[in-house]
């Protein structure tokens, strides 16, 4: 498109300001104006007020440079906005990018408007410049609108059930369930936005016919499409050019009026989104799940005395950067479809609880003097509280804060609430016998500690003891791999597979516990911290190599946890291990089996290490044909043992996670093979398949028989003779 | 007041053990060590009537916990310290071995009378050689009432006379009215007792436990060990096994093979 109108000088093509406004109209809209700017910082300070009113985060401190750039690049790309929801996050894209430009072209009017051109005469909005600028900012605003009206249309008729608010954690009738304000704030934003865009469009049009007469206004008006297309209708309708003046006239006012009001309210409202989930995004830790936050010194000191604070008991008790977590949540629904505990039917949902929390804040943090003690109090039944059994449901899984748009850390929340239970004896009988068993034995099945390594005397060969003879690779074993006989089974299994290809290996015997990686997400910290001292030391007088273990939960905690504590090695799981003797030729996969099975991804192998490919890759190598359930690799759903929740009864009546992840296998046709590679997997899931009537039909494999059926034979007999 | 809570550090027997060769225990690597059961429910009554008295801002209660044995008997002393109790005290000395219940309740008189508590609370019984024995030697030495197997407790700090249930056979419940100062051995169940959380045991390993001497406690060396003891332990043994056998088959070959048990016995 050409410059038209050569005719007209170029400085002349541009909009004039304020056309036609009496000297003291001016003056009251830029009083208006400053009133909205100085509600929005007042808003602005009350937030950061609330957020100073935390403990502090050191772990979000630091490489400033590359945190901004990591949040843009996830601003930009909406890299976390468009997973799972590929239209919402095309719809908010062009929200996002519709905002954001037509932002930047009224930044741009101002700078010339009030900064540039009244403090040294520069003017730039014009000619050329101008013309291209309403280009882009016409056809911003038809992508801002459009993608309200997309919102607009999920929220009204495709009703997808997250965005309902329905919650499980409190009942119909409580003072605190109904959540029907968030639906209207939602309808309010989207309205208001909506109208926003539509009268700035009237607005263009009605000035098109008000001036048409004037040179370079009508001939240049298809640099703004959609203001020409509504001006020829007006013209066709009859609008005169003195009656669009009074349309301009009225129509600015409310356009202008409503676009500082909003300005006004974004600090006390959803909107805020806009600051608060970039600044979350900046202070995202990668292994927020993965890693806890370890107590502060001062709690861990026993001579410091008992007064010392453990884990989160009052709303001042949360970090800043997790009271930061609260207000940016969008309500979005993800983390509230992802959780297995609300999936069967748990008083918990991600979401919830994070809104409560939100609104406990907002209630207590935002008033200039705040409240005492009492009212700060998060655990409970009234208003804003959390209830035990809430978070008690919960199975660490990390499904909410892996799929979390915006990095909200909902696990760490819960398992620093869960500390405070803890502290207080808030538990379950059971995982309180079970925590007292752990803390006599170091494992959590009561057994003896000499008993640790019992599963290795059914095997034809000596399995050295790492504490006596330097290894190269030291098997942490772990409980359930070491006490369980079923999981015995698959222990020795994997022993003959490490012995078959040669590897030098050894265990601990009785000088491994417990890895403490459920023991930490219960949220009996000083239990971990004894778990971890003791393991970290117990390796420590080792010498090897490297660290595997066929226990995912162990894996994580030793992997991630460990170096917090000072013990910091190389440690794989079992497949990428296999996978590597596989590929040096050590070990022969005969692809013999033709089964048509389905891998679950354990929650601590796939989403907390991403680990998605090398169990994949080795029961591909066995020949069977891998066909994965619809919610797989870092979607994959809990089988419900996590965060301790193997020793917590589940609650009768209502549908187990494992039953629930079962007969979604089911749904796969032909499904012969359900492959597991987590030892509480296993328990879990032949638990599942009996009680969901599929036994018989689905059979539960871990992944290591499989391999193992498929292991040379000849290869095993060689070895053992040599 | 003071509650006083004698405690003992009770022993586990693991799946397989063996017998000392001198034929008086088993041998302690197979053993594991706790703080007996019903101890902890008695730490759990003190414990209660200490926040009810503080909860009303009554009269404050010092909760003491006392055991008699030997350094690693700490451990179930720091358990106690870990779920709130105020003070600890461990009596030992080498002449201890060898006492029975009788002698280590001497033992536990002299410190009550040190202390002069208003209520003794200790387990029914212990979990390893159940005697049910010690508390109610004590009250006696002492020349207190008592009350055995209690299974709830009306009691308020301060006052002078306790109201204690207790269940006897046969589904009976007793209510028993006692004056205080009285010794109480509390029957399992009678509350729900608290989790002491590592990281509460880690700050009690930094509070001290008295240790005062026999003779700081004025007790002689006739009145313990074997020479304070009018019984001692002749053997531990594992019997022969019983002939229970289990008739496996289907209910008829069950029914059969018992009937013919039953006319071996007639006929013998």
């Amino acid at each position: 498109m050409a410059v038209e109108s050569a005719a007209v000088p170029p400085e002349q093509i541009t909009r004039i300001l304020f056309e036609d406004f009496a000297p003291a109209a001016v003056t009251l809209f830029y009083l208006i104006g400053f009133a909205a700017i100085g509600a929005f910082l007042w808003g602005c300070w009350v937030q950061v007020r609330k957020y100073r009113r935390g403990q502090p985060a050191p772990e979000a401190a630091g490489d400033l440079a590359g945190r901004f750039l990591r949040m843009a690049g996830t601003v930009l790309s909406h890299r976390t906005v468009e997973r799972r929801d590929p239209a919402a996050g095309r719809a908010h894209r062009l929200i996002f990018y519709g905002f954001a430009l037509l932002f930047i072209g009224t930044s741009i009017i101002t700078l010339q408007e009030d900064i540039l051109g009244a403090l040294f005469g520069v003017k730039f909005w014009y000619g050329g410049f101008y013309l291209w600028s309403s280009l882009v900012l016409d056809l911003a605003g038809v992508a801002l609108i459009a993608g309200l009206v997309y919102m607009m249309i999920r929220r009204g008729w495709i009703r997808p059930p997250k965005l309902d608010y329905a919650r499980p954690d409190r009942q119909p009738g409580d003072p605190d369930y109904d959540r029907s304000a968030y639906r209207r704030e939602d309808w309010a934003f989207l309205w208001t936005l909506v109208i926003i865009g539509l009268t700035g469009f009237v607005l263009e049009a009605a000035r098109l016919v008000w001036l048409q007469d004037r040179p370079g206004v009508w001939s240049t008006r298809n640099w703004s499409p959609v203001g020409a297309a509504l001006a020829e209708a007006m013209r066709a309708g009859g609008l005169s050019a003195g009656a669009a003046g009074l349309l301009r006239s009225g129509l600015w006012w409310f356009h202008g009026l409503l676009a500082l009001a909003f300005i006004a309210l974004v600090p006390r409202t959803k909107v805020k989104h806009i600051f608060t989930a970039m600044g979350s995004l900046m202070v995202r830790d990668p292994l927020a799940a993965q890693r806890l936050p370890k107590l502060p010194d001062d709690a861990q000191d026993a001579a410091a005395g008992a007064s010392a604070a453990v884990g989160y008991a009052k709303i001042t008790d949360l970090t800043w950067k997790h009271l930061l977590n609260l207000d940016a949540c969008t309500k979005c629904g993800r983390c509230h479809e992802a959780c297995p505990a609300r999936a069967g039917g748990a008083p918990l949902s991600p979401r919830d609880l994070i809104l409560s929390l939100r609104e406990h804040s907002n209630r207590t943090l935002e008033s200039t003097l705040i409240p005492g003690e009492a009212d700060l109090d998060i655990h409970g039944g009234r208003v804003g509280q959390i209830s035990s059994e809430t978070l008690w449901s919960c199975r660490t899984c990390m499904a909410c804060v892996e799929i979390c748009p915006v990095a909200v850390e909902h696990v760490p929340i819960i398992v620093q609430m869960r500390r405070k239970l803890v502290e207080d004896g808030e538990m379950d009988p059971l995982l309180q016998k079970t925590l007292q068993t752990i803390h006599k034995t170091g494992n959590s099945f009561g057994e003896s500690r000499r008993k640790r390594g019992g599963w290795a005397k059914a095997l034809p060969f000596p399995v050295k003891d790492a504490r006596k003879e330097p290894v190269d690779v030291l098997w942490f074993v772990g409980d359930y791999a070491s006490f369980d006989p079923r999981n015995q089974k698959v222990t020795q299994a994997f022993a003959r597979l490490l012995h078959a290809a040669g590897v030098d290996f050894g265990i601990l015997y009785d000088g491994e516990s417990n890895a403490g990686n459920d023991v930490r997400r219960v949220g009996e910290e000083g239990l971990y911290e004894h778990l971890a001292g003791s393991n970290i030391a117990a390796l420590g007088a080792a010498s090897f190599k490297r660290i595997v273990t066929t226990d995912p939960h162990s894996l994580n905690t030793i992997r991630n946890e460990y170096p917090q504590f000072g013990g910091a090695w190389t440690v794989s799981h079992y497949t990428s291990f296999l996978l590597e003797l596989v590929n040096q030729g050590r070990l022969k996969i005969d692809a013999r089996h033709a089964y048509r099975a389905t891998y679950h991804d354990p929650c601590h192998l796939g989403r907390f290490n991403k680990e998605f490919d090398a169990p994949r890759e080795l029961l591909r190598r066995t020949g069977c044909e891998l066909v994965d359930m619809a919610r797989s690799r870092d979607n994959s759903f809990c089988c419900g043992a996590g965060g301790g929740r193997i020793w917590i009864p589940d609650p009768v009546g209502k549908e187990k996670p494992a039953q629930i992840r079962v007969r979604e296998a089911a749904q796969i046709e032909g499904l012969e093979l359900f492959v597991v590679a987590c030892p509480k997997d296993l328990t879990m899931f032949e638990d599942a398949v009996k009680t969901t009537g599929f036994e018989g039909k689905i059979v539960v494999k871990e992944l290591l028989e499989l391999i193992e059926e498929c292991v040379v034979a000849q290869q095993v007999e060689e070895v053992a003779a040599a | 007041m003071k509650i006083l809570v004698p405690v003992k550090r009770v022993a586990a027997l693991e799946d397989d053990f063996r017998i000392r060769d001198d034929g008086l225990d088993v041998e302690d690597e197979y053993l594991s060590f706790d703080l007996n059961e019903w101890d902890t429910f008695a730490l759990e009554q003190a414990m209660l009537i200490k926040e009810a008295a503080t909860a009303q801002a009554g009269a404050a209660v010092e909760v003491v916990a006392v055991t008699i044995g030997p350094d690693d008997a700490d451990e179930v002393l720091r358990a106690c310290l870990a779920k709130g109790a105020d003070r600890a005290i461990r009596v030992w000395a080498d002449a201890i071995t060898g006492s029975d219940p009788i002698a280590i309740a001497r033992i536990l008189a002299a410190v009550a009378r040190r202390e002069s508590p208003g209520l003794i609370f200790a387990g029914a019984q212990s979990a390893d050689q159940g005697h049910a024995m010690t508390g109610v030697a004590l009250a006696a030495l002492l020349d207190w009432p008592h009350v055995a197997v209690v299974t709830a407790l009306d009691y308020g700090a301060g006052q002078d006379r306790a109201n204690a249930t207790r269940e006897l056979e046969g589904g009976v419940l007793q209510d028993v009215d006692v004056a205080c100062p009285a010794v109480l051995t509390i029957q399992l169940g009678i509350n729900k007792p608290r989790y002491a959380s590592l990281r509460a045991i880690k700050q009690a390993a930094a509070k001290p436990i008295e240790t005062p001497t026999l003779s700081e406690l004025g007790i002689g060396a006739d009145a313990i060990g074997p020479a304070g003891s009018a019984s001692r332990v002749r053997r531990v043994y594992i019997p022969e096994k019983g002939r229970a056998q289990l008739i496996e088959g289907s209910a008829a070959e069950k029914a059969a093979r018992l009937a013919q048990i039953i006319r071996e016995y007639k006929a013998a």
